[in-house]
């Protein structure tokens, strides 16, 4: 971030100082607010606090084609600051108190478990930006983003193919909490039925905001020095340890094309002002690659340097990533289901959402069925560019439906 | 200015105080079951002031210890969350019992069923068994190895705020079996009543005020026997004490462990009224928010304690919502006030008279002379 | 890493085609066939073109080993553009040049540069290698392109070597081609030349090697003869030996690191509350407050004079230390003063200072983790002995912890301030009596104590992440570290640091980060127990 920034780094934190303003308790009656979960505090502001500016730039441009039934769509923000229990206490608030019509929100497995009860027990809606576990699936959870039957294993196929490295052995590498966890399990079954022996694996967990890899870094690379067979890292640290990771990893000299990362969390935004020339060619899966082909990416990115420029959010304007599209694709799959539905009420939307279609900057469209509120999406495997970026490694065809629970688990 | 350690100044405040939380005894069934046509609160709201009990309980137990003995833990967050945890247990077994679904934390490790030591939890009676004697136990222990080893003052708060912290490390774990990061959520119903529901949250709200009300009043009789003053004799000179032939191990253990066990059944009443526990409520930072919201009411008598918690608590849920930036400075300037210019809180203001308050603002800091080893 | 793809098998037979290449008749390389697979199927025949490539090389003139290098230099580059219709063209500037003849041609509109999949890149890397054996490059190339072949343990044939060899005109790359001849005899069929194989081999001391030699004692041909057998045997023991030695010294090392850290970030401490006995749970803020202001120092480098950017630690050292401790003397001056006589409050007073810090710096700079750049000299390392790999980071963290401490020792104990600092935390009256400003000489050990904790936050920057709360995960390790070492004692801070560093990265490999921190706590507390002064406990008042 250099100096010049400043200003509009000074700028952000103004308009968060002003954020109040816009948790109006009274509302007008031609408006309708839906809700953000974010924090723009702690060891997830970095990724999570986007999610509330993207947030408002999908509102701002639903408003600005007539709103949702005639209303416009008022986006209440609010700061978790990345402890679990407080989103659900702010979900609570948001829904009981501000009664928004939809809650946009929760990056990790944590958060999002805290807020369920309080969304099934208020029958709200909670849309959920995130690829993520699986094996859940609520009535009131809109699962925008895959589990890991279409997400994690394509790629981990991928690295075991002779197209990728013919991966042999695994380092699971992992933040301690119910994602990784379960990612991890459901490798683990998948190899085993594959026939890949146990001793060709080996998990490690780190806890949240854990930023010292030295000895885990040695412990990989005395992994790898094992023999057996071509070594591969799994990666599932989430947040700011990402950036800490690659770091001491390319500082202990170990090249992708000896020990590739599959970093399943892995984003745009976590390569920021990294030097990845040592790291190009390690891997990630989402979604949506910020160098997905086709206009409505173009487009979608152009918008988001605008509104960056527009609004001053402390973001790069040139950086976009999964979860961002993800919250996009949300709160137009909500306006467009409350549209079909003709009610903001909760049951009639959810009922909407079977057949509902959306063309989404990825380049797919994104189809919903009566089977579950999961959302088909496309797959890209992503590789490190020299410039802090990811190019697509490969795509699937189409989009693949979504299976909540996974056979292996 | 030893007038400031006497009791009659502060009884003043304990009569309104009492009152008022008798008042909140009666109205919330009232107003949260919408006994008044057009007069009522929300689950909500009758879910915060059930919550701001709870902490106007934890800030006693910490009164107990620092007002009286003069012993600052910065350790009773883990206490709170020992009482959570089990009151979660207790929970996630009823919830078991209805959905025959095993808690995610227990799946994703590999569980098929939950683990034996699980099977008091099963039962209400044995859950608060396990919620006053457990803790108990856990401070006895530390209390004992700590005050046989004279481990004092800051020593003391250091060491517990360490304790807490590593407790926080250890339930991060997910091998630890507790769930992790995640914690503990998924609660079905309480006593038959499903959580998050008015019922509920009225009878959380109604039986944390009924406990605030019982340490209250109990504690206050307790400290004006022998025993209290005794403890207070400890905060003023403890060694003298020790000469004089009497034996304060005991005495400081005997509070210390009361102390836990009030701080343990406030967090088994506070876990169901927030529907989750997880570490986050070992960390150090909250410990030290209770000596804060102790400091801010006042210290000694748990009048101010329960003043401070509920002021402060009210402040932070209004705040935090209203302007989530804003609160952390309002919080830090009030501690800075307190320290510099009320040492014992907003009793001073009310017990003080306006001279001295006048005094206070323009001499050198007050008490700084005599009060010792109170601070 | 094995070179276990079937690319490598391939390149290494089309290696062994290369140097038998003169048996053939004339089979000068079809650069258009070459192309053209490399094309097919968008980059997808690059494995099948480098086999084709290296097999027709052998006949290849210095212009044919040119050209390869070109397109494969441009493939990595990706500057090799791939038209929909097969041909190759390589992007030069705007115009264009046929891949095949090089010579310039337009670039068609739907040329694209083929994807670099991993197996594309090592493949590449391992071309690239080989090609440089028997191009006329620098000798360093040479040796790094032999580095790159003999770490990744891809079997060359000997004719091939013999070949570079007769190339060769520097006696470094002469002897390593030897060097690496003798490896390639690791499957000879004369005993001898397998036997200097292995001898060869076990001098690389790492676990690498410890894993070939040992998949050799699978290989039938090895176990039938005894010599070849007795030869292993005594290489696996002998490179065993290294490699547990690089792991006790990996261990200390990384305990020293961690040490380290621990040691900057308790040094402020030990000052303020070791000496002074103030409890300053504002210490991790003013750790904080060092990186922030060792980050501003970056900024401003990079703005005034880029090209000096590498030296911006150096620079800060003074500035870090310097600003720390005005905010320290701040604080000391505005709240600690009035609270000498109240410890308690001390701790809530200061708390509530670091809220305030941490949100101050949260409005001003925004909640997310600063980048730093890490100059060059800090980035990567040295491998010294098995699989002991020196980070330059830490190694530099380690530094400069032992230039504080020594610092912080000297001006303690040679110096009049520290003399004064001394007598006034021994005896505040007695000192007072004989003319010591007491007032002042608390407000200097504080700043001291600031400065301290500021050059700490410059050490752990480029290791932890720099954010508002970053303070926070350091204050509890920082008070056990003092309170262990005993309250007082510089050298027990030191001592206790560099201890629980050195548990902590012990246990961490078998039970995982978070309990090694959990056992080196209960172990302080525990020991705290039993010896509640301290490991070295200091007589005096306090």
């Amino acid at each position: 971030m250099p100096l010049l920034k400043r200003r509009s780094l000074l700028a952000g934190a103004a308009a968060t100082l002003a954020a109040p303003a816009i948790i109006r308790p009274a509302w007008a009656a031609d408006t309708v607010k839906i809700g953000c979960l974010f924090s723009s505090s702690g060891t997830m502001a970095n990724l999570e606090g986007r999610l509330n500016y993207i947030t408002q730039m999908a509102a701002d441009e639903i408003n600005a084609s007539g709103g949702v039934l005639g209303r416009q769509i008022e986006v209440v923000t609010t700061n978790p600051n990345s402890d679990w229990p407080t989103y659900a206490q702010m979900g609570r608030q948001l829904l009981q108190e501000q009664k928004v019509a939809a809650l946009f929100g929760c990056w990790t497995s944590v958060a999002r478990k805290s807020v369920l009860p309080v969304v099934e027990q208020n029958d709200g809606l909670l849309f959920y930006p995130l690829h993520f576990e699986g094996d859940e699936n609520s009535k009131n959870v809109v699962y925008l983003n895959s589990p890991p039957a279409s997400s994690v294993l394509p790629a981990v196929d991928y690295l075991m193919s002779g197209d990728g490295v013919s991966a042999k052995r695994f380092f699971m590498l992992g933040t301690d909490y119910v994602w990784p966890r379960t990612i991890n399990k459901i490798l683990k079954g998948y190899w085993k039925s594959k026939g890949i022996p146990e001793s060709a694996w080996q998990e490690q967990y780190v806890p949240f905001g854990f930023s010292n890899f030295q000895s885990m870094v040695n412990q990989i690379r005395s992994f790898a020095s094992q023999g057996g067979g071509q070594p591969i890292v799994v990666l599932t640290v989430v947040g700011s340890s990402i950036a800490d990771f690659l770091r001491e990893y390319s500082n202990q000299g170990i090249q992708p094309t000896d020990l590739p990362v599959l970093g399943l969390d892995m984003v745009e935004a976590d390569l920021e002002g990294l030097n990845t020339a040592s790291l190009v060619g390690n891997l990630n899966c989402w979604a949506y690659l910020q160098n997905a082909p086709g206009p409505r990416n173009q487009k979608f990115l152009a918008d988001w340097a605008s509104y960056v420029q527009k609004s001053g959010a402390p973001y790069s304007p040139h950086v976009a990533i999964d979860p961002m599209v993800s919250t996009y694709d949300g709160v137009h799959i909500w306006a467009n289901a409350a549209k079909k539905a003709g009610s903001f009420d909760v049951p009639e939307v959810r009922a909407a959402f079977a057949g509902l279609e959306f063309p989404d900057p990825s380049g797919y469209t994104l189809k919903m069925t009566a089977a579950n509120n999961y959302v088909a999406r496309g797959v890209f495997i992503g590789s490190i560019n020299a410039n802090q970026g990811f190019d697509v490694l490969w795509q699937s065809k189409g989009t693949p439906t979504p299976v909540p629970y996974s056979q292996y688990s | 200015m030893s007038g400031l350690l006497k009791f009659s100044g502060r009884d003043r405040a304990a009569g309104p105080v009492i009152g008022l939380l008798l008042l909140l005894l009666v109205l919330s069934p009232v107003l949260g079951l919408h006994a008044i046509p057009g007069l009522g609160l929300s689950i909500y709201g009758v879910n915060l002031v059930g919550q701001v009990m709870c902490f106007a309980l934890l800030a006693m137990a910490l009164d107990l210890m620092w007002g009286s003995a003069g012993v600052l833990s910065l350790g009773h967050g883990l206490f709170f969350a020992f009482g959570g945890y089990l009151s979660a247990m207790h929970l996630l077994k009823t919830a078991y019992a209805q959905t025959h679904v095993l808690p995610d934390f227990l799946q994703f490790m590999g569980q098929s069923a939950f683990p034996a030591f699980w099977w008091p939890f099963g039962s209400a009676s044995l859950s608060v068994l396990a919620i006053i004697l457990l803790p108990g136990l856990l401070a006895f222990i530390f209390g004992y190895v700590s005050f046989r080893s004279r481990v004092n003052g800051v020593y003391f708060s250091i060491i517990t705020q360490a304790l807490t912290y590593t407790a926080m490390l250890l339930m991060f774990r997910n091998e630890t079996g507790f769930g992790g990061n995640n914690g503990m959520t998924g609660f079905n119903t309480i006593a038959g009543l499903p959580i998050g529901g008015m019922k509920a949250a009225v009878l959380l709200t109604m039986l944390s005020t009924a406990a605030v009300l019982v340490v209250l009043v109990g504690g206050r009789a307790m400290l004006a026997t022998r025993f209290g003053r005794m403890l207070t004799a400890i905060r003023d000179d403890e060694a003298r004490l020790r000469f004089l032939g009497y034996d304060t191990l005991w005495l400081k253990l005997a509070a210390w462990c009361l102390s836990a066990i009030i701080a343990a059944v406030a967090g088994a009443l506070y876990v169901p009224q927030v529907g989750i526990i997880n570490p986050t409520l070992l960390d150090p930072s909250l410990s030290i928010e209770v000596a804060v919201w102790v400091a801010v009411g006042g210290r000694g008598g748990l009048c101010g304690a329960v003043l401070g918690a509920v002021l402060v608590n009210t402040l932070k849920f209004w705040m935090s919502a209203a302007a989530p930036t804003v609160w952390p400075f309002v919080l830090a300037l009030l501690v800075l006030l307190v320290v510099l210019v009320l040492p014992n809180g907003l009793m001073d203001l009310s017990n003080r008279s306006r001279a001295w308050i006048a005094e206070l603002t323009k001499g050198d800091v007050p008490g700084a002379k005599t009060v010792r080893r109170l601070s | 890493m094995r070179f276990g793809l079937k690319a490598g098998a391939a390149l290494a037979a089309a290696l062994t085609c290369l140097v038998m290449g003169p048996v053939r008749a004339e089979a000068a390389p079809d650069r258009t066939a070459i192309v053209n697979e490399v094309c097919a199927q968008g980059g997808q025949g690059l494995p099948q073109a480098a086999d084709q490539l290296l097999t027709e090389l052998p006949s290849a003139t210095p212009d044919d080993v040119s050209w390869a290098n070109r397109v494969v230099g441009a493939f990595s580059h990706r500057q090799l553009l791939c038209s929909a219709d097969g041909h190759g063209y390589i992007a030069n500037g705007a115009a264009g040049l046929d891949a095949a003849t090089l010579v310039p041609a337009k670039l068609p509109d739907d040329a694209a540069a083929p994807f670099l999949s991993l197996r594309a890149r090592i493949v590449l890397e391992r071309m690239e290698a080989a090609l440089a054996l028997v191009s006329p490059v620098a000798p360093e190339r040479k040796l790094a392109a032999l580095d790159t072949l003999q770490q990744h343990n891809d079997s060359v044939p000997m004719a091939l070597v013999t070949m570079a060899i007769a190339q060769s005109h520097d006696a470094d790359v002469t002897r390593a081609l030897r060097r690496f001849g003798v490896l390639q005899g690791l499957h000879a069929p004369d005993t001898a030349q397998r036997v200097a194989a292995i001898r060869d081999l076990s001098q690389d001391t790492t676990s690498d090697t410890l894993g070939q030699l040992r998949s050799l004692r699978d290989d039938p041909s090895y176990a039938s003869d005894p010599s070849v057998a007795a030869a292993l045997d005594a290489g696996i023991a002998h490179v065993q030996l290294w490699v547990r030695v690089g792991n006790v010294l990996a261990l200390l090392y990384n305990g020293l690191s961690a040490g380290s850290i621990l040691f900057m970030s308790a040094i402020g401490l030990a000052v303020i509350f070791g000496l002074m006995g103030v409890i300053n749970l504002a210490q991790g803020e003013l750790i904080m407050i060092g990186a922030y202001t060792a980050y501003c120092v970056q900024q401003v480098v990079r703005a005034v004079a880029p090209a000096y950017i590498s030296l911006y630690p150096i620079l800060a050292i003074p500035l870090v230390f310097l600003v720390t401790a005005a905010i320290g003397i701040i604080i000391e001056a505005t709240v600690i003063r009035h609270l000498y006589r109240r410890p308690l409050m001390t701790l809530l007073a200061t708390w509530g200072i670091s809220l305030l810090l941490i949100n101050l710096v949260r409005v001003g700079f925004g909640p997310q983790n600063l980048k730093f750049i890490t100059p060059s000299y800090l980035t990567g390392g040295v491998s010294v002995v098995g699989d002991f790999f020196v980070t330059w980071n830490h190694l530099a963290a380690i530094i400069f912890a032992v230039l504080a401490f020594l610092g912080t020792l000297a001006l303690l104990r040679l110096t009049s301030l520290g003399l004064f600092i001394r007598g006034v935390t021994q005896n505040r009256d007695m000192a007072g009596c004989i003319g010591v400003s007491a007032r002042t000489i608390d407000m200097l050990a504080f700043g001291f104590g600031a400065g301290l904790a500021g050059l700490a936050g410059l050490a752990v920057a480029p290791i932890y992440n720099v954010n508002p709360s970053m303070g926070t995960d350091f204050i509890i390790d920082s008070f056990m570290v003092v309170v262990l070492g005993g309250v007082g004692s510089l050298v027990g801070t030191a001592i206790a640091a560099f201890g629980i560093g050195l548990v902590n990265v012990g246990i961490e490999p078998f039970y995982g980060a978070v309990a090694a921190k959990v056992i080196a706590l209960l172990l302080i507390i525990a020991i705290i127990q039993w010896r509640p002064e301290g490991l070295i406990a200091i007589k005096g008042r306090r």
